[in-house]
């Protein structure tokens, strides 16, 4: 297994880095002890830093969604008044300020699956530390003090390599929580100044071709929109 | 032998399992070397779904060392050959 066996390398070296292996399990266990309530503490944090990034994330969605409400109102009373021109400016932020919330909504979702994945580690990490405690005691009373060495050594690297999966987990998650709180704090500024059509700027991922595409598909919504506002107003 | 998936969890495989991880992970280099981000995707999808079906997943309270390490499922074609580029030079033959 050439690919895999040389990823375990690397991942292991990186997985050694995040915790320090220890040699003597009579001091792991006094050691690994604390290391165990730190990266637990961690990994709370962690979670409560993902929802909260969460949070924000939905109240950005309400107010873009009340926003283009707000648009759309205002492109109602521009064609009222016979400008055409100002209800065309008006949907085609509204389309815009659409695409982004179909953006944040993916985001979110994505967030909340980093937010299950991590409770899901810290509940095993935290078994794993149970069942240490108690296995080290059996092992223990069963064997020879060398033997019982041995044997206590090897759940200790057991557990050990569970601390720095959770530790890796968090890495990832922080990553991730930090990216999206960039992606957040671009498109706040953008909404406060009102330049939100250079779309392709925000995520960084638009090409030539996407941003062509998604102008053509705001374009063909904005016409759409005022089709039917022409005809609310006129009914009216 | 024992597998872990990074982030995930451990498993173990036994016997053709084992085989079968072996072929996955020819294909999955084939993907890594032709930079195939689809390809990539798809064969490390299936290693880590061959561990997931073929494989017994280890209890919360059963504390061993795994004998492989695989990547997390979310990784990506770029964070691979990050993998590799680390890969210690004096290791590759």
């Amino acid at each position: 297994m050439g690919v895999l066996s040389r990823m375990t390398t690397v991942l292991k070296a990186k997985m050694n880095k995040l915790v320090e292996r220890w040699e003597d399990p009579r001091e792991t266990l006094e050691y690994s002890y604390q290391r165990q309530l730190e990266l637990l503490q961690k990994v709370r944090r962690n979670l409560a830093e993902v929802a909260t990034s969460r949070k924000r994330l939905e109240l950005q969605v309400v107010r873009l969604r009340e926003t283009a409400q707000r648009l759309e109102a205002q492109a109602r009373e521009a064609l009222a008044a016979g400008r055409e021109d100002l209800a065309v400016a008006a949907l085609q932020r509204k389309a815009e300020l659409l695409q982004q919330v179909e953006g944040i909504e993916r985001q979110a979702g994505e967030l909340e699956a980093e937010q299950k994945k991590l409770e899901t580690a810290e509940a095993r990490l935290r078994a794993k530390v149970e069942a240490f405690r108690a296995q080290k005691e059996v092992i223990k009373a069963q064997y020879s003090a060398a033997e019982a060495q041995v044997r206590i050594g090897e759940a200790a690297s057991g557990l050990s390599e569970e601390l720095a999966d959770v530790g890796l987990a968090v890495e990832r998650a922080q990553q991730k929580t930090e990216s999206m709180r960039a992606r957040a704090a671009a498109i706040d500024e953008l909404v406060a100044s009102g330049a939100l059509d250079d779309r392709t700027a925000i995520g960084g991922t638009g090409t030539g071709i996407e941003a062509e595409l998604a102008r053509l598909k705001a374009s063909e919504q904005v016409k759409a929109d005022l089709e039917r506002l022409k005809q609310e107003v006129g009914r009216g | 032998m024992i597998v872990r998936i990074a982030t995930e969890g451990q498993y173990e495989l036994r016997g053709q399992a084992l085989d079968e991880l072996d072929s996955a992970d020819d294909a999955l280099l084939d993907a890594i070397e032709a930079g195939d981000e689809a390809a990539f995707a798809r064969e490390l999808a299936h290693v880590l779904e061959i561990v997931r079906t073929r494989g017994r997943r280890l209890d919360d309270d059963e504390l061993e060392e795994s004998d492989l390490v695989l990547p997390p499922p979310d990784t990506t074609l770029e964070e691979a050959r990050e993998l590799f580029r680390s890969y210690p030079r004096n290791l590759v033959t």
